[in-house]
């Protein structure tokens, strides 16, 4: 299932349209089929740009000498990183780059943090889909494990297709 | 704002969380920072068009962006006490503009002890500055026996 692991060697595609007839829409979606993904090395320099654009200043995410000292005995990332996790585990043509996708809800559960250095990878799949008041809904299944095997987090979510 | 101590916590407890002041530039910045470059929080033009019966407008924030907010808000409180952020559930029920300013909150809901831990439950929303209760939702934080503040 995993390809090559994503890194500054493959530039992320930021331009969304690019890939977009590639991607399936929601009659090609099957519930149950695992998503293709990609292993990611997590590095500190995207936990601090995570960090600055939510504002999180803990020292346990920041400050290496204080971290060492606190209880994770070393720089974690905040729990919510699976936010950046997502696309940077899923590769350009998965359909949660397709444009005009609106998250309508999400709820994450929290083993273990993940941190810098990590290499992180990613099950997933459509769990369900629905059609609700003329909209067309996925429900996300997705669990985020570390190199050692280890469940950093798992959670489910829905989005609202693009017709 | 409430003390993260499972003892003397009940129902009602409020936990305060930061203001954020949304811009183009936070939007901008959160999409780099979440690799989520979806035209809706980056081309104005798309924004023009129609979703089903929604109309935004224009470009809005990224639904997880409260997420994010939230999380910090959470992890802020419990971290010092040694808690720890199990659960997050949130849905989204107003976009978020360019312009707005807007806080989380949360509200201690109930507490419960199982078999290996104590647990707390808090209701959290995030509101923009006129009041509107823009994403809401459920948290679950652990406050395991041994914790120092427990």
């Amino acid at each position: 299932m995993a390809q090559a692991e994503s890194s500054a060697a493959t530039p992320f595609e930021t331009d969304f349209w690019k890939d977009a007839k590639l991607r399936k829409v929601w009659d090609d979606i099957v519930p149950g089929e695992p998503r293709k993904t990609l292993p990611y090395k997590l590095t500190q320099e995207a936990i601090a740009l995570y960090c600055r654009a939510v504002g999180e200043t803990n020292p346990l995410y920041l400050d290496e000498a204080a971290a060492k000292a606190g209880p994770y005995g070393g720089l974690i990332a905040p729990p919510a990183i699976h936010i950046l996790l997502m696309f940077a585990c899923t590769p350009a043509d998965d359909w949660m780059r397709s444009p005009g996708t609106v998250n309508a809800g999400q709820s994450w559960s929290y083993s273990i943090p993940a941190r810098p250095g990590d290499t992180i990878t990613l099950q997933a799949r459509a769990l369900d889909k629905f059609i609700k008041r003329e909209r067309l809904f996925v429900v996300h299944d997705n669990v985020f494990f570390n190199q050692h095997g280890d469940v950093i987090c798992s959670g489910r979510g829905q989005t609202i297709r693009p017709m | 704002m409430t003390t993260a101590n499972f003892e003397s916590l009940k129902a009602g407890d409020t936990i305060d969380g930061p203001a954020f002041a949304v811009s183009r530039e936070s939007i901008r910045l959160f999409c780099d920072a979440s690799l989520d470059y979806n035209p809706l929080h980056l081309d104005d033009n798309y924004m023009k068009g129609d979703f089903g019966k929604t109309n935004f407008g224009g470009i809005i924030m990224h639904g997880m962006n409260n997420f994010g907010l939230i999380s910090r808000m959470l992890t802020d409180w419990a971290l010092p006490a040694g808690a720890i952020h199990r659960r997050l559930e949130t849905r989204w029920l107003k976009p978020v503009k360019p312009g707005d300013t807007i806080r989380p909150a949360g509200t201690v809901k109930a507490k419960q002890i199982s078999a290996k831990s104590r647990w707390v439950l808090v209701d959290v929303a995030v509101q923009n500055q006129r009041g509107e209760t823009v994403a809401a939702g459920e948290a679950m934080l652990e406050f395991p026996p041994n914790a120092k503040a427990g």
